[in-house]
């Protein structure tokens, strides 16, 4: 039978595979320190940890991308990695495992890697096989209309831009000074929710001689690829943010259709990097798989096609023959001495002398 | 399924001037109007579906997407901070968050302040931000009582007109934020519903114009 959760992974592994993408492996142990350090870079500040034998505090990882980061080293170039992994993390009450799969790409990252992680984000929605949009926008482009503003009111500027919340946006600009042209670009740009293909006109339009030139060019040519490659998929939406101090230049997030938060999230990452002295630029992108494995279930009647059911006395090659003789004509078969209590079968068999006979 | 936008509305008086707000935006439902023990509301020709839940609900039918969208005070949207966007400030509910104690309360800063409140996460903000040592106490309803029993020093609450303070022998001592209804979206139904959501947006903005002419 089709397990269509496999069927993802495996499709998702071509994905990766198929541009070059390495698996990468790794421990679910991690050093407490990295985390302790890097609080901020994850979702949760709290983390599961317990010492191991040697006295060192460890730590189930909540997090992949701090450890593929942690162990580049300057001289691999461009290391273009994949994983599916199982991360921990504090969610409402209690812990929980959820499984990721992702890609990161470190080293010497130039316009075509980005385009090219963009495209394998879109890419892997796409698998899901439902509606799916992928949404972009740029922090670099959005700090440079912001310089000059202090760190509280930026944070402040994020979250209404975050929340698409553009009444409050203009209050706030307006009660902390900022001069009414300047305001009125910000406010165009936290508007700015469109197709990839119509974003270079009205990102020249509000941003041009605003921010750098070759930055926005840069995304301008970002969105033009994007728009050709996956029409009617990807759109700029400046609500689309994330912290600062992390994430430097494009940042995207995935929805699909029936899920009701995104279900990919990454970026360009150049400021972890640095944050852990490596010297590289960096982009990446994780889906989470616990939220797009339940829309796969399809739902079923019954718990399995087939229950065949014998009595003590027979020989459990003859079971088996039987059970062989059902499973070739394509069914799901249970064996049992007595129908199981909550389980519904499509067809019953009683294994007599001769056969199994069906019964219900 | 998805030709309907389902919206979560705030039970009580709130929830029912919202309710006329969308019927004036041209999104009337009959049968909410005339509800008996039904749950849910549907008018399927003009592609929406309205539900009754508990206020302090509704950002949560939202952010989990049981709804598209809804109508929730903005004291809520920041005492439980959802991953929602908040698209209008409909004008509905206006009131004020507000620090509130007895009339002869004077902060001594020496000891501990004791803060009685249904929002900790409101009241911790608000105090982290001018460094100032608190304990809160959590409790969900006759807030006013705990400074008058002694149980806390000081309340932050909704204060609206301010009378039942001064009935009980209370004021305020500083307006933390103004507080009105909020049209919020869920942030993965709002993009495959987008231009259904814009245009009820716009539509119940008109609405709000209108009424403040």
């Amino acid at each position: 039978m089709c397990n269509p959760e496999g069927g993802l992974h495996a499709a998702l592994r071509r994905v990766f595979e198929t541009a070059g993408y390495r698996r990468y492996k790794m421990s679910k142990f991690e050093e407490y320190d990295l985390y302790s350090r890097n609080r901020s870079f994850l979702q949760s500040e709290k983390v599961l940890t317990f010492t191991d034998t040697d006295g060192k505090l460890l730590a189930l990882k909540p997090d992949v991308t701090l450890s593929i980061i942690k162990n580049f080293r300057g001289s691999q170039g461009l290391e273009k990695l994949y994983y599916h992994e199982n991360v921990y993390r504090a969610s409402g009450v209690g812990f929980r495992e959820i499984e990721q799969a992702g890609l990161e790409c470190i080293g010497d990252v130039d316009e075509y890697s980005v385009c090219e992680v963009l495209s394998l984000a879109a890419k892997s929605l796409m698998t899901v096989g439902r509606d799916c949009e992928l949404d972009i926008s740029h922090l670099g482009l959005l700090c440079d209309l912001l310089d000059g503003f202090g760190d509280d009111l930026k944070s402040r500027v994020l979250r209404f831009f975050g929340g698409k919340n553009t009444g409050e946006l203009r209050s706030l600009l307006e009660s902390s000074g900022v001069p009414d042209e300047a305001a009125l670009r910000i406010i165009e740009l936290s508007d700015i929710d469109c197709p990839a293909d119509e974003a270079p006109k009205k990102l020249q339009d509000i941003l041009g001689g605003y921010v750098s030139w070759e930055r926005l060019q840069l995304f301008c040519d970002t969105c033009r690829f994007l728009g050709d490659e996956f029409p009617g998929m990807i759109r700029v939406d400046f609500s689309t943010v994330g912290d600062l101090s992390y994430y430097s230049g494009i940042i995207f997030r995935g929805f699909i259709d029936g899920v009701p938060e995104s279900v990919l999230s990454g970026g360009q990452y150049d400021n972890l990097a640095e944050k852990l002295s490596k010297h590289a630029r960096a982009i990446g992108f994780a889906l989470y798989l616990d939220l797009i494995d339940p829309l796969l279930l399809h739902k079923t009647e019954y718990d399995c096609d087939a229950l065949l059911l014998y009595s003590e006395d027979k020989e459990p090659q003859e079971i088996y023959h039987e059970v062989k003789n059902l499973q070739e004509k394509g069914l799901s078969v249970m064996t049992a001495r007595e129908v199981p209590a909550g389980l519904k079968f499509r067809e019953i068999y009683s294994l007599k002398e001769g056969g199994a006979v069906r019964v219900e | 399924m998805n030709d309907i936008v389902n919206v979560a509305l705030p039970k009580g008086r709130l929830g029912e001037k919202v309710y006329e707000m969308f019927k004036a935006a041209g999104y009337p439902c009959e049968a909410l109007e005339d509800p008996g023990r039904r749950l849910t509301f549907e008018n399927p020709d003009a592609g929406i579906r309205y539900f009754w839940v508990k206020p302090s609900d509704v950002a949560i039918y939202v952010e989990k997407g049981a709804a598209d969208i809804g109508v929730a005070g903005k004291d809520i949207l920041l005492e439980y901070v959802p991953d929602v966007y908040e698209l209008l400030d409909v004008g509905l509910g206006k009131c004020r968050m507000c620090v509130a104690a007895p009339d002869d309360f004077k902060d001594d800063y020496r000891k501990t302040l004791r803060v009685a409140t249904k929002f900790p996460h409101v009241a911790k903000e608000h105090y982290s931000g001018v460094g100032r040592d608190i304990e809160i106490i959590k409790l969900n309803g006759s807030i006013e009582l705990a400074p008058i029993l002694g149980l806390s020093d000081v309340i932050v609450d909704i204060v609206e007109t301010g009378a039942t303070l001064k009935q009980n022998g209370l004021k305020v001592f500083d307006a933390l934020f103004d507080i009105s209804a909020r049209l919020i979206a869920n942030k993965s139904g709002y993009r495959f519903k987008r231009e259904k959501i814009d245009l009820i947006r716009k539509k119940l903005e008109t609405v709000k114009e209108n009424k403040d002419d």
